[in-house]
């Protein structure tokens, strides 16, 4: 406390002063966002006299997540480096804990070392200039080892900016029981099927099919993934794409308004305690998600044990099954970070070696991006009786293998989600014109990114 | 709505509490009882209290009879005693830290915030020296500016002096209240006879002994409720903790709380701990319910004491 | 009074106040500034910071996002203020009348929403509001009702008015209360031997009086109006497209800041609320003065 109120004491003393420097131009923090660049062998690369030297001197990481029990895999680390101790802390969820990583790091002081990014903002991160740059420490070597779609994402212009953690290929999880009353046996193989199926379940129980979350942006853009839409693209410079409400997205929508108007498929905003409530008691029968939500689910909806079934998502193609991904994320070192062989370490330790990484899968449910991982009988055989015993891993790990690697996302997308809650998600929340709502999407984000500086390809 | 939470009911103490309790014939008015108005006005008050009623029953129920049962009586099971003991478990007593930190930062503010302002606001009332208008003037016009327009701008400083994420960036911002100042400065314009301060000076006393010694003595009945509602602003505040503070062991109750309200959205890692956060925001809000009763008497005492003096 | 004295005194009353001023330079003034600065720059994604003059201010006018949340303001203004102040206004003169039973109980629980933080209470109401399981809907099916969504893009305005009044209504009545109370009982005696009913009293003698103490509490209202926060805030987890990122002003320069990283333009929305409320309030207060005159 001594400690602190002299600095309280130094802090209104200086902070006009702070003022002052500040408002003559006189900007001293331009680039706290650069770090001492590693230097050692020709190439750049660490060697490894460097990377035992970090590994050996005491050293403390912050590492900033909200994955619930990360603490033993970080545990497992330190333990495997006696000499490094991580503090974890969880700064918010969502939107909130961007926020705070964006301040932190530009601020110049307080940032951690390592951070949790979902892939989807990986760009985002990348664009200012926020992430180091894996490849000298080694990343690249680690290619092979993770399911290639998902290491596509932590990729950009020759940089390895994130080491994966887990992804979320989107599948179907359903009521069986619900089904079956309605007289759907089998889950529906095509999205025409899947239509067919809602007007059962309509018409005979109390239950909507599924729910579909206006508010729910990644989710809803996983679907136009896996319908092979590119809506969006970052040439890595000032370029960007956005076509968000192209021919083959209105298509992907309008179906989807077909089924909203019909009062086929509920709107209810998720993850709130109402939507909670419509699991547990078979509001919804059913829920296109993504590969970490089956042992969420059994958690979250624990009254319906061993009803629910696991299934690929109704496809547009039968002879060409697809998936999209909602979710999934990696870990990151920022720029700003004053230990970065040992913030590397971390990150690729806690999702590269074989324990840890098993113990997400297990422990936290994550949907594994290592392959060993995804092949371990200890994750793939698991027969949760949550889903009766079926295997759902193995599902999803089939899906996995369907989805499209070429994705590339907006160097924005905090503000994209944002904009689609106003724009798209409105019109789903308002039961109204989804082909609208894209169209105001575009616009909305056309005009940020020209705002922003960049140059809008179509 | 924060400014809101910053305010005292001004009017209480600048009127000259003096002439109050004499001149006011008391019995007369009051007897004559109104069975209507009597009943309109419990009826009004069944708003107000249905909330916190369903604050306390929540709050003894599980997570699904939280949904499944009526909410303004009992579930079939009395979870109040288990949910207790959960949130005091959560994350290895974070709560508590939670509750402690809320106390610390709302309790130095208020004192750092009461100080300042008493010693300002009697400065104003009780000298004339150049400049005593144009800063009394600022002092009001700063009443109005929005929080948002500072909370961003002084955490930039704080961050580029290293002071974010320590509870200093916390109490530093809250104990400056130019609405106190103006308070006390009324406050102190009735409260303080010159005369007194006359004869202290004839005496040989210092100003600031004539401060201490005497004035701070009448002036504390206007200093209870600065401090009150100081406190209370702090306590409340949600915006600059949040901007503030990463480490969840700094966390006030409020951002902590909405944390943990969270925490059921965060997708594959989420968990639905409703009952948890209910329980929690029932617990934090009992010792803010009784000191308001208990200071709510003092702070009328406090005035009726002011009176008789004046 | 002599010119050491006076020089001496003078010293020391800058003594009183140079604690507090040194903090508000440092905590107020600084910060203002700072922000005032910021506000002339626009960092972009691509091209970095430069020099924008009052670009950003101008920008403000035409943005859509920043209009609306006024306009939402603008509504609450006219609609929750006016009730909010209304009925505390009512319940301090029925208990200041003395005519209900109870009143001290009275008056200790309608103020008793005012110790609930706004976080909680936020937080307590989004619970009550659940469409199918919240109360509300508990009890609207219970008597036959049809559940209505308060949470909805079409109501959630209203859904926080409701939770600013059940705030604020017993704060705003102590205001006004402990101003009557302090209403000379000779004023009352007059008007009593002129046969006035407590209507007629209320009106012609309390209310007149007591005009302070309502200037006051609606400037509050007015200030605390353009800064909502914490009900956007909390509330967007439950009702994501109601609450859109421009809902009320205030909320709208967090989320520039905060999620967009445009701390520029956030600077500048910030410092147009500031004047916003200084008009408004300037123009509520003088037209209160000018109908004293007129009076």
């Amino acid at each position: 406390m001594r400690h602190g109120a002299r600095k309280a004491a130094v802090a209104i003393t200086s902070i006009t002063t702070v003022v002052a420097m500040t408002l003559s131009g006189c900007s001293s923090d331009a680039d706290t966002g650069t770090t001492t660049e590693p230097t050692g062998s020709t190439d750049g690369r660490i060697t490894d006299e460097q990377r035992l030297e970090a590994l050996t001197t005491p050293t403390n990481l912050t590492f900033w997540t909200w994955v619930p029990g990360v603490e033993d895999q970080v545990a497992l680390f330190e333990a495997a480096y006696p000499a490094i101790s991580v503090t974890v802390e969880n700064v918010g969820q969502g939107l909130d804990h961007y926020s705070k990583v964006r301040t932190a790091s530009q601020a110049g002081s307080g940032a951690p070392d390592v951070v949790q990014l979902e892939q989807q903002f990986v760009t985002s991160f990348a664009v200012t200039g926020e992430l180091l740059d894996l490849t000298p420490y080694g990343a690249t070597d680690l290619a092979d080892d993770y399911v290639p779609w998902v290491w596509n994402q932590v990729v950009a212009n020759g940089q390895v900016l994130a080491i994966p953690q887990d992804s979320g290929p989107l599948g179907n999880l359903y009521r069986e029981d619900i089904l079956a009353a309605a007289g759907v046996t089998e889950p529906p193989a095509t999205w025409a099927d899947y239509k067919t199926a809602a007007e059962l379940v309509r018409a005979n129980t109390d239950s909507y099919i599924s729910n579909m979350a206006p508010g729910q942006g990644a989710g809803w853009v996983g679907l136009l993934w896996q319908a092979g839409v590119k809506p969006f693209g970052y040439d890595g410079g000032e370029g960007v794409t956005i076509n968000v409400n192209g021919a083959d997205a209105k298509e992907v929508v309008s179906y989807w308004q077909d089924l909203i108007q019909n009062d086929l498929v509920s709107v209810d905003a998720d993850f709130t305690d109402e939507w909670y409530q419509g699991l547990n008691q078979g509001k919804y029968a059913g829920w296109l998600t993504a590969a970490w939500a089956p042992v969420f689910l059994s958690g979250a909806a624990a009254d319906t044990s061993g009803l629910w079934r696991a299934a690929p998502l109704p496809q547009w193609d039968v002879n060409n099954p697809s998936s999209g991904n909602w979710g999934g994320s990696v870990n990151a070192v920022l720029k700003a970070s004053e230990n970065p062989i040992a913030a590397y370490e971390l990150a690729k330790w806690i999702n590269h070696a074989q324990e840890p990484a098993l113990l997400f899968a297990t422990q936290q449910n994550f949907f594994p991006t290592k392959i060993s991982v995804l092949e371990d009988p200890v994750f793939a055989a698991q027969e949760p009786e949550f889903y009766g015993g079926q295997r759902v891993n193995e599902v999803f790990a089939g899906i996995s293998e369907t989805v499209d690697t070429e994705w590339e996302w907006l160097p924005f997308m905090e503000f994209a989600y944002t904009s689609f809650n106003e724009t798209f998600g409105a019109a789903v929340a308002a039961k109204g014109d989804l082909s609208a709502g894209l169209d105001a999407w575009q616009a909305d984000l056309e005009e940020y990114a020209t705002q922003q500086g960049f140059t809008v390809n179509g | 709505m924060t400014a809101h939470q910053a305010t005292i009911p001004e009017t209480a103490l600048s009127r000259k509490p003096s002439h109050r309790a004499r001149r006011r014939r008391p019995a007369n008015r009051a007897k004559r009882r109104s069975s209507f108005l009597t009943v309109v006005m419990w009826l009004c008050v069944v708003y107000f209290m249905v909330p916190l009623i369903w604050l306390f029953m929540s709050s003894t129920k599980d997570n699904s009879d939280l949904f499944t049962t009526f909410g303004l009586w009992f579930g079939p099971d009395f979870n109040l005693f288990q949910n207790i003991v959960e949130v005091f478990a959560y994350k290895d007593g974070i709560y508590l830290r939670w509750t402690l930190n809320t106390i610390l930062y709302a309790g130095v503010s208020a004192i750092g915030a009461t100080l300042l302002a008493t010693m300002a606001g009697y400065a104003f009332a009780k000298y004339t020296f150049p400049g005593n208008k144009l800063l009394f003037s600022v002092t009001l016009g700063a009443i109005m500016i929005p929080l948002t327009a500072l909370a961003i701008p002084t955490y930039l400083l704080f961050s580029s002096m290293g002071i974010t994420n320590t509870p200093w960036s916390v109490i530093l911002p809250s104990l400056v209240s130019p609405f106190s100042v103006f308070l006390m400065r009324v406050y102190a314009a009735d409260a303080v006879p010159i005369s007194l301060l006359e004869a202290g000076r004839v005496d040989g006393a210092g100003e600031f002994r004539i401060f201490w010694q005497v004035a701070l003595r009448l002036l504390a009945p206007g200093m209870v409720t600065v401090m009150l509602f100081t406190l209370v602003a702090t306590w409340n505040n949600y915006l600059l903790p949040l901007i503030m503070l990463n480490s969840g062991d700094l966390l006030p109750l409020t951002v902590g709380l909405a944390q943990l309200q969270a925490t059921s959205a965060a997708g594959g890692g989420a968990q639905a701990l409703f009952s948890t956060v209910i329980t929690g925001a029932f617990l934090s809000i009992i010792p803010l319910i009784i000191a308001f009763l208990y200071l709510q008497r003092f702070w009328q005492t406090g005035l009726a004491t002011g009176g008789v003096k004046g | 009074m002599s010119k050491t004295i006076q020089r001496k005194q003078t010293l020391v009353a800058y003594g009183f106040i140079l604690p507090f001023f040194a903090v508000f330079a440092a905590m107020f003034v600084a910060p203002l500034a700072y922000s005032g600065y910021l506000s002339l720059y626009v960092n972009r994604l691509v091209g970095g910071v430069s020099f924008v003059g009052l670009e950003n201010y101008a920008r403000a006018f035409e943005d859509s996002r920043f209009l609306e949340g006024l306009g939402r303001t603008a509504l609450i203004l006219v609609t929750q203020v006016p009730i909010m102040l209304g009925l505390a206004l009512f319940f301090a003169l029925a208990l200041d009348s003395g005519r209900a039973r109870g009143s001290r109980t009275l008056r200790l629980l309608i103020f008793l929403p005012y110790a609930v933080p706004g976080v909680i209470a936020v937080l307590m109401w989004g619970y009550i509001y659940g469409q199918s399981f919240g109360l509300i809907a508990q009890i609207s099916s219970g008597v036959g009702l049809p559940s209505i969504n308060l949470l909805s893009d079409e109501l959630i305005l209203f859904a926080i008015m409701n939770i600013i009044t059940w705030a604020f209504v017993g704060y705003n009545m102590i205001v006004m209360y402990a101003a009557l109370k302090s209403i000379p009982g000779e004023l009352y005696e007059a008007a009593e031997i002129d046969g006035a009913g407590q209507w007629r009293l209320a009106w012609s003698v309390k209310i007149p009086m007591i005009r302070p103490a309502i200037l006051l509490t609606t400037i509050f209202s007015i200030i605390g109006s353009f800064q909502i926060f914490n009900e956007p805030k909390l509330l967007v987890e439950i009702a994501p497209t109601g609450i859109t990122q421009g809902f009320t002003p205030n909320y709208y320069a967090f989320n520039l800041a905060f999620v967009n990283q445009d701390v520029s333009y956030a600077a500048a929305i910030a410092f147009l609320l500031g004047f916003v409320i200084m008009i408004v309030s300037y123009v509520v207060q003088l037209s209160t003065q000018s109908r004293r005159f007129q009076s």
